[in-house]
């Protein structure tokens, strides 16, 4: 896509286009995994997240974002409370994971936040590709990404056996941007 | 001289193959699903109810097999010596197991597939979910297939009480037509 068509696509999804940060709202939006146990995929969701993007000269310059690994919902209580313990999120001592980005990159019509994942203290360099869009007339951040679960920790001690709970998760997201 | 299919008076040695295969999957089922069902969330859960509903699925697949082969080779008559109630409580509870054993895994299917937790069976290939996931519908799903599970025990113990029965106190060779040997008394 030539440059100018992206300027374009930015401004009509970020009406403004002005130098200002938008807040992520968790409502009407989602932050779903998905990984395999024995064998077969598995997806839950976390209720609980929020963040910011900010925008500079018509391009997207800065995300922070976060997330509540006690909100997960997986539809099973007792896998959720497997989830909150020590071997997986361990809330009690993390209680939020985090990303924050160092440089965003455009890539056609995606871009790509560079940065920092934080999960249970590990933090590693993540990308994360998203797109903006729009919904209703309310700018919409949305994208998904891949990540080893054991770089981070979650699942460990007999869960660390990737046959029986797989290794590679997949993360989507998608939620409004509010102008704060 | 072994019998491939029936013979007047017994089970043929297919029909007699797919019965004790069925049972003696059907008590390690029930075993795996009571054990991994106490169990606390963890991998051994998590392996042995993998390992449960690879079975289940297993035994519903030899289960239609096993009417079919029957439908093509009906069983073998009853002795004129059993009365009238008799043989209709054996139809009647042979009609009946056949359907738990249809019912019962198709409920844990069910279960599994609206809880999300769907089956690669033995870890080969991609079971279907028969529904889409959904809490409410896996708690009505995990109570039904708990129900059945438990008229299927109940049955089991009803069908080798009157084998037992006609084999040991009865001796009118109706245990024995499912038996791959003979009674000493016919040979």
């Amino acid at each position: 896509m030539p440059p100018f068509v992206a300027l374009l696509f930015v401004s009509a999804a970020l009406p403004a286009a002005a130098d200002q940060c938008y807040s992520v709202d968790p409502a009407g939006g989602s932050v779903s995994f998905e990984l395999k146990q024995a064998g077969s995929p598995f997806r839950g969701v976390f209720r609980r997240f929020g963040g910011e993007l900010c925008v500079a000269q018509g391009k997207v310059e800065r995300i922070d974002v976060w997330l509540e690994p006690a909100s997960v919902d997986t539809g099973l209580p007792e896998i959720d409370a497997a989830l909150k313990a020590k071997e997986f999120f361990d809330v009690a001592n993390h209680p939020r994971i985090m990303f924050a980005s160092e440089s965003v990159q455009a890539r056609g019509d995606r871009q790509v936040a560079r940065g920092t994942l934080d999960v249970k203290g590990k933090r590693r360099n993540a990308d994360v590709p998203f797109r903006l869009g729009e919904s209703g007339g309310k700018p919409v951040v949305s994208g998904s990404f891949m990540l080893d679960r054991l770089d981070y920790g979650i699942g460990t001690g007999e869960w660390s056996d990737t046959r029986w709970l797989g290794a590679e998760v997949k993360v989507e997201f998608s939620a409004g941007l509010s102008r704060r | 001289m072994v019998k491939v299919r029936k013979s007047t008076g017994s089970y043929g040695i297919i029909a007699q193959a797919l019965h004790w295969l069925v049972a003696a999957l059907v008590l390690a089922q029930l075993g795996i699903g009571l054990y991994a069902a106490n169990l606390p969330v963890s991998l051994a859960r998590l392996q042995w109810l993998s390992h449960h509903k690879s079975l289940g699925l297993f035994i519903l697949a030899l289960v239609l097999l096993r009417l079919g082969w029957r439908a093509l080779n009906p069983p073998p008559k009853l002795p004129g010596s059993m009365p009238h109630w008799e043989r209709r409580a054996a139809l009647a509870t042979h009609r009946l197991f056949y359907l738990l054993l249809i019912l019962a895994p198709l409920a844990g299917w069910l279960y599994a597939s609206a809880a999300g937790l769907s089956v690669n069976w033995f870890d080969l290939f991609q079971v279907p979910d028969l529904v889409s996931k959904d809490r409410q519908l896996a708690e009505l799903f995990k109570a039904l297939h708990i129900g059945l599970v438990a008229l299927l025990a109940s049955l089991v113990a009803v069908h080798a009480g009157a084998a037992l029965r006609h084999g040991l106190v009865l001796r009118d060779g109706v245990m024995h037509r499912m038996l791959p040997w003979k009674p000493r008394s016919e040979d």
